[in-house]
């Protein structure tokens, strides 16, 4: 009786969670795990919808065969843009990790330089950021200036990596608008930080720039780990993200390829970066 | 002798003052002067310059009539307030019916997500169930996925189930904590449930109170500034969002004021194809539409940003 007893209670901690987890589970399997396999299996094969019912004909590696060696798509439109977001990246995360430092600094009317840095966050909407892009508001002013110019159509060019450089700087204000969360993550992960560290490294007389380079920065380092992460993640609803126009239901298979490709190349930048930030950690924790 | 004295106090004022002038503008040390806080604000306010730059331009060129649309002297005041532009856009994207639709969707989704996220968050920070692991990880996958792979999948589903082109699509996922974003929210409850201390479940386990009763009784009161983050990140996101709507109301009668947004702006661009309206007739049209678009979330955010703020630093969001 005693030892019924014990197992039912272990039985019934396990039932309760799984209670609290079915509706997430069972969301997980009608909006994630069921689609991300099928849209493997469409991937092979060519689907016609008729009527009443789809026809599948297996295809095999046809579609990935030709995004990769026989389209457009690809090389033209996707690749440019993750050249853009090599750029966006860091962009955003030293703006929102410096902003946040300065927004840390106790000022008189710093709470209403808080709220103005998050704004964008509320009103980013696709819509209107193609509606500024297109009219070229993003734009930094100064850039459009003949000398910079200049200067970038002659040592820019048209080089591969050329376009995407000006294609940032273009849209250089809509790319700080994506960095609303991130300043809020760098606040929040500044508090973390103890004051007595500071006080510490104060009487021992190290300066400013010492203490940001010594105290600050690798305190901050998991977060911006996870601003990285974050930050790509969020570039999948850019609004000149040519997979949103590039992925429709015209034809279903090819865009399952085209899906999975794209969503290798992200996963391809999350382990570059989860790579950088586990060597550059190891190293000063080693110096540490 | 007495001339000496006064040279003598003379010098220590001088030195004196000067030390507290040197103090008040550059700080006993180096980031608590004056200067470094005029530093300060320049950036600042040259940041905010340049950040809302295209705002400020919106909301000028929104009430410019065309006389000074194309007077190249007018840049920043007009002439007059003309507001022609905002009635037409009010007529272009039906505001009364799409601002409806868009406050019952973003509204019901947000509501959805505090309440399943909820669950999901307080299972991962406080409960045991089988494969913990395996499904935390599901978690950290549905996060990086981007939207793109799984909605044809999703299409095909709601063709099946006959809800295409319905507003019910938008909103279902959200029912199980999926959706715009879902997984971020889960972990938002999980990081704030992870913060609380373990001494309540252990006072209501010893009253032997249900794991249920006690989170509904207990812990998800308490988690009032997680709840106003979701809540509002929710709200936002589902408001700003065009790509589900994009995809799974195409051809709808009535669509969010996002989407509306979107057919507004390529009715427009044909418009100036065919040589219907010039160009910077249709830009003032296409600003306030934005506005009319992001005004009401922008009011609840000035209303709300205060305890926002300050609930995102008590979440513990980042731990």
């Amino acid at each position: 009786m005693a030892k019924k007893r014990v197992l039912t209670t272990r039985t019934v901690r396990n039932l309760e969670g799984s209670l609290f987890m079915a509706p997430w589970l069972l969301g997980f399997i009608m909006f994630l795990g069921f689609p991300l396999v099928f849209s493997v299996y469409m991937s092979f094969n060519t689907l016609k919808i008729l009527p009443n019912k789809m026809k599948y004909n297996f295809v095999g590696l046809k579609y990935y065969h030709e995004i990769l060696f026989g389209s457009s798509a690809l090389y033209d439109e996707l690749i440019p843009y993750f050249q853009e977001v090599i750029f966006m990246v860091p962009v955003i995360v030293i703006f929102a990790l410096l902003i946040a430092i300065f927004l840390n600094q106790k000022l008189p009317g710093r709470l209403v330089f808080r709220a103005l840095f998050f704004l964008p966050v509320i009103f980013s909407t696709g819509a209107v950021l193609q509606g500024f892009m297109s009219q070229g508001e993003g734009g930094l002013g100064f850039i459009q200036g003949d000398a910079i110019n200049g200067f970038m159509d002659t040592y820019l060019a048209d080089s591969s990596w050329g376009k995407p450089v000006k294609a940032v700087l273009e849209n250089f204000v809509m790319v700080l608008w994506y960095s609303g969360v991130q300043i809020l993550i760098f606040l929040a992960g500044r508090q973390t930080i103890p004051v007595s560290a500071y006080e510490s490294a104060r009487i021992d007389g190290a300066s400013p720039w010492e203490v940001f380079w010594k105290i600050t920065l690798p305190a901050m380092s998991p977060f911006i780990l996870l601003n990285l992460i974050y930050t790509v993640v969020d570039m999948f609803t850019f609004p000149s993200n040519p997979v949103i126009n590039l992925i429709n239901s015209d034809n279903y298979g090819y865009s399952s390829a085209l899906a999975w490709i794209y969503f290798i190349i992200i996963l391809v930048f999350l382990g570059i970066i989860m790579l950088i930030y586990s060597r550059v950690n190891r190293g000063s924790s080693r110096r540490r | 002798m007495i001339p000496r004295i006064i040279t003598m106090k003379n010098k220590f004022f001088i030195r004196h003052g000067l030390r507290s002038v040197r103090y008040s503008l550059l700080g006993r040390e180096l980031d608590r002067g004056l200067v470094f806080k005029l530093l300060l604000y320049t950036i600042f306010i040259s940041t905010s310059y340049i950040y809302l730059n295209p705002v400020l331009k919106m909301l000028v060129r929104m009430v410019m009539n065309d006389k000074d649309l194309i007077d190249p002297t007018v840049t920043w005041v007009p002439s007059s307030l003309y507001l022609g532009h905002i009635s037409a856009a009010w007529d272009v994207l039906r505001y009364p019916s799409s601002l409806t639709i868009s406050i019952i969707v973003a509204l019901t989704a947000s509501v959805f997500h505090c309440i399943a996220c909820g669950f999901a968050g307080y299972a991962f920070a406080r409960l045991d169930f089988p494969f913990k692991k395996v499904i935390f990880f599901l978690l950290l996958l549905s996060f990086i996925i981007p939207p793109q792979v799984i909605i044809l999948p999703t299409i095909l589903m709601y063709k099946k189930l006959g809800i295409m082109t319905h507003l019910i699509t938008l909103i279902l996922p959200s029912i199980f904590g999926f959706g715009v974003k879902g997984a971020l929210f889960v972990f938002i409850y999980r990081q704030f449930f992870m913060t609380q201390p373990k001494e309540l479940e252990e006072a209501a386990k010893i009253d032997g109170a249900t794991a249920i009763k006690f989170y509904l009784k207990v812990m998800f009161p308490l988690a009032k500034p997680a709840i106003l983050v979701v809540f509002l990140f929710s709200f936002v996101w589902t408001w700003n969002d065009t790509y589900f709507p994009r995809m799974f109301l195409t051809g709808a009668k009535d669509v969010p004021l996002s989407m509306e947004m979107l057919r507004m702006g390529s009715r427009i661009d044909a418009f100036i194809k065919d040589g219907g309206m010039a160009e910077y007739m249709a830009e003032p049209i296409r600003m306030a539409a934005s506005f009319l678009t992001v005004l009401p979330p922008l009011l609840i955010y000035l209303f709300a940003q205060r305890y926002f703020v300050e609930s995102v630093e008590r979440t513990g969001l980042v731990e």
